[in-house]
């Protein structure tokens, strides 16, 4: 019921259509009674009364009606297909967009295979009932109530006699729907499962291919594609208990017909006339009671998958904007403080205890062990996460109080996992700010010391990179995420080790470069090189969480502690004799 | 081949024929008998159901007349039997064709995804994956109806439509004739409709996987995506997407639901045409009762006409995705073994490039002749500027494309004459984008070695010093990471995929930029660890902080795929040339400050 609600309040939209389309509905189910009839008056009045010449105009009737029983027939098929279609369209969209209102967190934990099967697989499934399932099941109930009605009318004890056997069909129409219903789910889940796994071995084909995995793939898609169809036939183990039943039983209507409505004429209690009624009519309760079994799967179909649907549309992301607008409107200086700033994944602290403040212009270089925290402190910064105690102030505003968009819109970030969309290189530098023109695009390649490489390439800027930027090697990929970033102009570049794959040259062009154009922007990069690291305003060394040591360069190597190990290191692997200098 | 992206049509290579109705085939034959089953038990149920008429006639004209109660329980009772035997037909008829629809639709899934594995790294680098994905998932889905109610439906249809032709024919030859007046009208009316139709499906599955390969990347974007605040702009995309999806789904629908109309009118014109014609003949060889049976069955025969017709457009709509489904089965994978090729058997580890020369996708040519020699056990350390060629190089030795000429050869046997699978099963490949399968880390390690111990993954760990973090986290070994590595770090993944090569105790261990995202004390205490590990192994080692490589057996100086300088870190320093240059511009960016 709770299902059907959630459709009826995408259908309301076109409730004067959907009246409609059930109107026809009626129009044509009245209509189809009519050439049984004229057929029966051709065989009495034409072929045994002998009056040809109404011959000649009942069939004129039948042909007319025929047409024009097809034509609304058509119409509505076309009301409720369109219907279905901007139903799905608008669900489509909601689904869509909330796929971009959810947070990291969600991400975190969701296989794009189960947002796919939603997405495909599920929708299609609340397709089928608002396209077609709706109306043949107000049609065939339509039909019963009519032959219900008639039947009373005609003699009320033989209907309630028929009608004893409705107690039957609805007891089994009842535990075919309580049985049915968690083999759905389950096909559902499967169906999830089952793309979850295709999905992986798609995005992951370079590593099965590097361990010469192919056999292990085919057994694991094996046993979900075998569980897939497991799932099928127990859905299908239901229906053959009950739909013969319901079916059966529809027959045995008939069966109580003719033996109670025979012992009644027998009796004298019924005239045969109206017998030769109740038989002329018994198709329009018989056909809907079969259909009844095949239209509670579909209901029961479509619940489990309007299910999925509705939990994807209802799930909240945890980072959203504050009822107030109060920071909507602002202009973007760059200040960033971080004031006693804890954060957890939910396990034990990933950070503990932030302090520090950097100002426009400034930049702050982050560096310290793999899984130190690094990542997770820029993404603080940008609200992908919220901190579990303290404040991330940005302009001297709370992240939470600041409009994400708003907030974001002055911020650019190339990520660690560098993510390139299968579109043109102009494209994927564009994806920020859509619509910069050529020049602008080309110029933030050049900055990021990607224009000759791209200009090299025979299609240019127009060359598709496959998805994640195949073709492209992992420093070419960096500065095409790079030059992104510059693109959006900023007010905040934050670069999370995004030059970890481009040699030490070019990266210290792109250094010095970045260092002119963004004298006013507030930089944060993560780093493990300290090449990359030392000319920065202010350098933080985080060793579990916390930040251990903080200073300029020269300061740090003065103080001999871990930024100083690292930097002997670096360093120290250099042949100091040749040039003849000495650490510091 | 260019590359395909989310809004472009994919064009079709094969035109509609009817051979993949004939593959289609294939996957039918192996379920014969049962469906000649269930087409008998078909049979028994239509003559079970059959019965009740005559049953209810028999009643009407005789029992109740006579006043025959008993004659009537009887007859009641007959009829029961009659139901219990079509209830039970029907259970069967369910059971056998739910296993036979859903086993084809196991195996030609089966079989796609099969041949999935097979393609070379072309085919996935050429298109979005999204639109793979829906090929082998939801495509397949849609031939499950056609495949178990349509085929069955189909061939009692057929049947059906021969008993009722027969019984025709057996009351008046003439008037059975012009009662098929009426099938070239329809068939022309079908075959008008058919070309539309197919257009309009093929342009539907086009649609539907250009909007569903655009909804997998946005999901595999989303994070870029919030971090440049693109929301609006892809939801206006994606509105354009779905709107095109819909609009060529109703297109399609207009068209394909002129069928019935047509069928049912021409039904009605044509019994309308036998009544004439009938009545008109009666008393010239048409007798009134003959007239009357004619007519009763005349409108029988449209029903299982029709329904063929609905089969007929199904099959049309399945063509849309069969033909995709078949295309991609027959896409040829560009490496593959020769059929003639052997077993590499167990290696040492001798690498020999010989003039080698490759470009991607017929493109330019991305090494120009590369010429080197490693013996087991060496290190060879790659580096060169971005895009000199490096990870190309890396990735020829396992053979992950073809090259244009030149020769590779391990253990001094050309890498093309023996098959893919016994040369990657003996490398350690760690790719430059560590790829996370969701499961546990556990899992992932062991994906590079299936049988291997939980001791020996932990002890692979250790060595890379991927061992401290993951003890640290509340589930150690057994925590469920994700496709994109819930929460780990760049760093941490590398050393997850580090770990998975050097599980597969491969003797050629290729790590490409294993620890760009690692910081120097890791990587250093990683180096010490390695050493041991790697003495017996040929490795392949790209980096670009040159402490990393000095320690190498030979070093390669890559630039514009060429290889222009070789040899030892000392070496290369005395010879000041390229790396040389490298070498002090690094030192110097150190120094300065």
């Amino acid at each position: 019921m709770h299902s059907l609600r959630w459709a009826w309040s995408y259908i309301r939209e076109y409730k004067g259509r959907f009246a409609l389309g059930l109107l026809l509905v009626l129009v044509v189910s009245a209509l189809n009674m009519l050439n049984p009839y004229i057929a029966g008056k051709i065989v009495d009045d034409v072929i045994y009364g002998q009056q040809k010449n109404v011959l000649g105009p009942l069939l004129g009737i039948m042909i007319g009606f025929t047409f024009f029983r097809t034509i609304v027939r058509y119409g509505y098929q076309m009301t409720f297909e369109k219907l279905s279609q901007n139903v799905i369209f608008k669900m489509r969209a909601n689904l869509y967009d909330r796929l971009h209102k959810l947070d990291f967190s969600f991400y975190d934990q969701t296989k794009t295979g189960d947002i796919m099967a939603r997405m495909t697989g599920d929708l299609e499934a609340v397709r089928h009932f608002t396209a077609w399932s709706i109306y043949m099941i107000f049609e065939n109930a339509m039909i019963l109530l009519f032959a219900i009605g008639f039947m009373f009318y005609i003699h009320p004890p033989l209907a309630l006699a028929m009608l004893m056997v409705t107690p039957f069909i609805g007891f089994f129409a009842f535990r075919l729907t309580a049985d049915v219903r968690p083999t759905f789910t389950e096909i559902r889940n499967q169906f999830a499962r089952l793309n979850s796994v295709v999905q992986e071995n798609i995005s992951g084909n370079r590593v099965v291919k590097a361990f010469a995995k192919e056999e292990y793939e085919i057994q694991k898609f094996s046993a979900e594609n075998g569980a897939f169809k497991e799932k099928n036939l127990q859905s299908a183990k239901i229906w053959e208990k009950y739909l013969p039943i319901l079916d059966s039983l529809a027959g045995v209507l008939t069966v109580v017909m003719i033996l109670a409505g025979g012992i009644m004429v027998i009796h004298g209690s019924l005239t045969f006339g109206e017998l030769v009624m109740f038989n002329s009519l018994i198709w329009a309760l018989n056909n809907p009671m079969r259909m009844a079994g095949w239209l509670i799967n579909d209901v029961q179909r479509f619940i489990a998958s309007a299910e999925k649907v509705e939990e994807l549309l209802k799930t909240e992301p945890k980072i959203m904007n504050q009822e107030t607008e109060a920071a909507k409107v602002k202009n973007f200086n760059g200040v960033v403080e971080f004031d006693h700033v804890n954060f957890s994944y939910g396990e034990g602290p990933v950070l503990k205890d932030i302090n520090f403040k950097a100002k426009p212009g400034q930049s702050v270089a982050i560096i310290g062990p793999t899984g130190s925290g690094k990542s997770t402190l820029v993404n603080l910064l940008s609200r992908f996460y919220d901190a579990s105690s303290g404040v991330v102030r940005v302009d001297g505003i709370n992240v939470k109080d600041w409009d994400i968009q708003r907030l974001r819109d002055g911020m650019a970030m190339v990520m660690q996992d560098i993510f390139l969309f299968s579109d043109t290189i102009e494209g994927n530098i564009a994806y920020g700010s859509p619509q910069s023109s050529l020049d602008s695009i080309q110029n933030a390649a050049r900055l990021a010391e990607a224009h000759d490489f791209i200009s090299a390439l025979p299609e240019g800027y127009d060359t598709i990179v496959g998805e994640r930027g195949v073709g492209l090697s992992g420093g070419q990929r960096q500065r095409i995420a790079l030059a992104r970033a510059i693109l959006k102009d900023p007010s905040i570049l934050i670069l999370d080790d995004t030059t970890s794959s481009v040699d030490m040259e070019t990266e210290l062009r792109i250094q010095t470069t970045l260092q002119s154009i963004h004298q006013c922007k507030t930089r944060f990069i993560v780093a493990h090189r300290i090449s990359s690291v030392k000319e920065a305003d202010l350098i933080l060394v985080m060793e579990n969480g916390r930040i251990i040591e903080r200073g300029k360069h020269t300061e740090l190597i003065k103080k001999k502690g871990y930024y100083y190990n690292v930097y002997k290191n670096q360093y120290g692997n250099f042949d100091h004799k040749q040039h003849g200098k000495e650490v510091i | 081949m260019a590359r395909n992206k989310f809004d472009v049509d994919e064009e079709l290579d094969t035109p509609f024929s009817i051979t993949h109705l004939k593959r289609l085939f294939v996957y039918i034959k192996p379920y014969k008998k049962k469906i000649i089953l269930t087409v008998l038990i078909m049979l028994i149920a239509s003559g079970a159901n059959l019965i009740g008429p005559y049953l209810i006639k028999q009643a009407i004209d005789e029992e109740i007349p006579g006043k025959d109660i008993p004659g009537l329980f009887l007859l009641s009772a007959i009829y029961l039997f009659a139901l219990i035997i079509t209830g039970i037909c029907m259970k069967y008829r369910i059971r056998i064709m739910s296993q036979i629809g859903q086993s084809i639709i196991q195996n030609i899934r089966k079989d796609l995804f099969t041949h999935l594995q097979s393609l070379s790294f072309s085919f996935y680098d050429s298109r979005p994956h999204g639109k793979i994905l829906v090929r082998v998932v939801n495509y397949v889905n849609s031939l499950s109806d056609l495949l178990s109610n349509g085929l069955i439906n189909l061939i009692t249809d057929m049947f059906s439509l021969a008993v009722i032709i027969g019984f025709m024919l057996v009351i008046d030859v003439k008037l059975t004739l012009l009662a098929m007046l009426g099938f070239p009208v329809l068939a022309g009316i079908i075959f008008l409709i058919k070309n539309a139709q197919r257009k309009a499906w093929q342009d539907l599955s086009n649609k539907q996987s250009n909007m569903n390969a655009y909804i997998h990347e946005s999901i595999n974007g989303i994070k870029v995506t919030q971090a440049f605040t693109r929301e609006s702009e892809n939801k206006r995309i994606f509105q354009e997407v779905s709107g095109e999806y819909r609009s060529s789904w109703m297109k399609a629908v207009y068209i394909q639901f002129l069928l019935w109309p047509s069928i049912e009118n021409i039904s009605v014109l044509t019994v309308s045409f036998i009544y004439v014609m009938g009545i008109s003949m009666i008393g010239d060889g048409v007798t009134v009762g003959s007239l009357i049976a004619f007519i009763g069955y005349i409108w029988m025969f449209w029903t299982p006409l029709a329904n063929i017709g609905n089969f007929y457009n199904a099959i049309i709509n399945a063509m849309a995705y069969l033909e995709r489904i078949f295309e991609m089965m027959d896409e040829k994978p560009t490496v593959t073994s020769d059929p003639e090729s052997k077993d590499l058997g167990m290696i040492k580890g001798k690498v020999e490039f010989d003039d080698v020369v490759f470009g991607y996708e017929g493109e330019d040519r991305t090494l120009k002749g590369i010429n080197f020699k490693a013996n087991p056990g060496d290190t060879i350390a790659l580096v060169g500027a971005t895009g000199s060629g490096k990870t190309t190089i890396v990735s020829l030795i396992s053979r992950f494309y073809d090259i244009n000429s030149g020769s590779i050869k391990i253990d001094d046997v050309d890498i093309k004459t023996v098959t893919i699978h016994s040369l990657r099963k003996q490398m350690g490949v760690m790719l430059q984008d560590p790829f996370i399968f969701s499961g546990t880390i556990m899992d992932n390690i062991r994906y590079g070695r299936l049988d291997a111990a939980d001791e020996e993954v932990i002890a692979a760990a250790k060595a890379v010093q991927a061992d401290p973090f993951i003890s640290e986290l509340k589930d150690g070994y057994q925590t469920e990471v994700n496709e994109r590595g819930t929460r780990l770090s760049t760093g941490q993944r590398q050393l997850i995929s580090f770990a998975r090569a050097l599980l597969a105790d491969p003797k050629i261990l290729i790590l490409d930029e294993a620890t760009s995202s690692i910081d120097t004390e890791t990587e250093l205490a990683l180096q010490r660890g390695l050493e041991t590990l790697l003495a017996d192994r040929t490795s392949f080692i790209i980096a670009h902080r040159l402490s990393t490589i000095q320690n190498a057996t030979r070093i390669l100086f890559i630039e514009n795929g060429r290889i222009i300088e070789e040899g030892t870190h000392q070496e290369l320093l005395n010879q000041k040339g390229h790396y040389w240059k490298l070498h002090k511009s690094q030192h110097h960016t150190l120094e300065v400050s």
